[in-house]
């Protein structure tokens, strides 16, 4: 009982793609939209061998990665100085909070005018994506932190450096995580979806255009699951990063 | 009534040197503004502690008395009066003084031995020191065992144990205890008022402690001062004659005990 209920996340899946491959062995007109599975697979043997797969899958990780860093750490510290001083407060918080309105996709035509069509514009983006969500997290993961525990640190002298280390930041913790885990979202969306947006480029988001203007739906499929099996995988990393840093809180 | 605990009070000003742990607090009056109204909230406390004495704070809720203990830790700094710990005026914080609060406020990303190491930091001492002082006062509090142990993984108890350790291992001259055993069950707040007993008797630091729970009052304190509200301030102060241990179910015991709640009830209050 107790081995089967772990397995019980996989029966939707496949009552899908069994769904699926139903539908697609009706007609030919079923089979062109839904496509059979075992053409998938090919397809997948075939890119996977021709190196297409992997170099697309290589490029959009990097993307999403590298934005990833840059975001989230110019996010942490951006939110930890408005939390750390309320002069930063005023002068950042409105501004971040405008700007936080205006759709990713939005900015595209002012992205493209200043880091051109290329690459380093869906950088851009995807930095941008891992930004938002760190640096409010991070503030108000801060800012929250109990008074209860600030009277303590007082109780012991711990002075202003020494308080920020073992007592605000370890208790800003989950909240940093909730945005650490929202961030990867975030980031691996916009990197797929910038690449529809600006000059096309090696990425999973464009190996699926190239397919389609192809008429290739068994590719155009092989990179839907690609991306989704890759942003499962990074949430699970994040996930278990998360329960190792934070072992100190309630066992589930 | 307020006569009669002045003469009690005058007796133990005594000249005496000052020793370490020596509590003065003259004409203390603490006032605070709401919506632009002055709220009394203590008024005109004096009250002299010896060193190494326990004395027990009892009174109705809204008497002021956890305020009382925030002044002498120090978290607030703006009263009238004066509170001399020493004869050195108290405007801060210091590690002269250890506070337990009612809700341990243990650190939650911390384990026991790391909770209780805290209260060192700021301290100039070698590590091999630190973690000696730190293994001595988990024993003290009877923890062995327990020092990997997160405080979400402890029982009320064990966690107040902790907090105990963690505000007696600096060595402080005086312990403040505010309600330290008020969210625990009668059975556990029975053991560790025992416990707390016997650390006393291990380390003489003067300990203050404040509660609502008058026989815990009693059981513990050299002196017990109890508190009147609306404005707090002190209603008598009792002496408590008995050795430790002391028998709870015994004549003077209960005769004390019962002094105490009949002036807390109001049975004759001359309000």
């Amino acid at each position: 009982m107790l081995t089967l209920s772990r397995f019980r996340g996989f029966v939707l899946p496949i009552a899908l793609i069994m769904l699926w491959s139903a539908l697609s062995h009706r007609d030919a007109a079923h089979s062109f939209i839904f496509v059979p599975l075992e053409n998938v697979v090919a397809s997948a043997r075939e890119m996977f061998l021709n190196g297409e797969l992997s170099r697309n899958w290589t490029a959009s990780l990097i993307r999403t990665s590298s934005g990833f860093a840059i975001g989230s750490g110019i996010g942490i510290a951006v939110g930890s100085i408005m939390a750390i001083s309320r002069f930063a407060d005023r002068l950042i918080n409105p501004l971040y909070q405008a700007v936080r309105q205006v759709p990713l996709m939005g900015f595209i035509p002012l992205i493209s005018l200043w880091f051109g069509n290329g690459e380093s514009s869906k950088l851009f983006i995807v930095s941008l994506a891992a930004f938002y969500p760190m640096v409010l997290n991070t503030y108000e993961g801060l800012i929250n932190t109990e008074k209860k525990y600030l009277s303590v640190a007082s109780v012991f002298k711990l002075g202003r450096w020494r308080t920020l280390r073992y007592v605000t930041l370890p208790s800003a913790l989950p909240s940093i995580f909730t945005g650490l885990m929202q961030a990867t979202a975030f980031a691996w969306l916009s990197s797929v979806g910038s690449e529809f947006f600006f000059n096309p480029g090696p990425g999973l988001g464009n190996m699926m255009l190239n397919a389609q203007a192809a008429f290739r739906m068994d590719a155009v499929l092989l990179s839907v699951i690609a991306i989704g099996v890759t942003g499962f995988g990074m949430n699970f990393l994040v996930q278990r990063a998360s329960r190792v840093f934070l072992r100190w809180r309630s066992t589930r | 009534m307020s006569g009669g605990a002045m003469a009690r009070l005058d007796d133990d000003k005594r000249s005496e040197p000052s020793h370490p742990g020596a509590l003065a607090i003259k004409s203390l009056n603490k006032r605070y503004r709401m919506d632009g109204r002055i709220l009394q909230v203590l008024q005109d406390i004096d009250l002299n502690i010896l060193p190494g004495e326990f004395v027990s704070i009892v009174g109705r809720s809204g008497c002021g008395k956890s305020t009382l203990l925030r002044l002498i830790v120090g978290l607030e700094a703006d009263y009238d009066g004066d509170i001399l710990l020493d004869d050195q005026p108290i405007r801060s914080t210091s590690l002269d003084r250890g506070i337990v609060f009612q809700d341990h406020s243990l650190l939650p990303w911390m384990t026991v031995e790391q909770n209780i190491g805290f209260a060192l930091l700021t301290l100039d001492l070698p590590e091999s020191e630190k973690k000696r002082r730190v293994a001595e006062h988990i024993d003290l509090v009877n923890l062995s065992g327990f020092a990997k142990a997160y405080p979400r993984e402890l029982s009320g108890g064990m966690a107040q144990r902790a907090a105990i350790a963690r505000a007696l291992v600096n060595e402080p001259k005086i312990l403040l205890l505010d309600e330290p055993l008020g969210a625990l069950d009668a059975l556990t707040r029975i053991h560790l008022q025992r416990e707390l007993q016997r650390i006393r008797t291990q380390n003489r630091s003067t300990m203050i402690m404040v509660t609502h729970d008058v026989e815990e009052a009693v059981y513990l304190g050299d002196r017990v001062v109890v508190m009147d509200a609306n404005p707090g301030r002190i209603g008598r102060v009792v002496t408590v004659p008995l050795p430790h241990p002391r028998d709870r179910g015994s004549r003077a015991f209960q005769h004390i005990r019962d002094e105490i709640l009949a002036d807390l009830t109001g049975a004759h209050d001359t309000d």
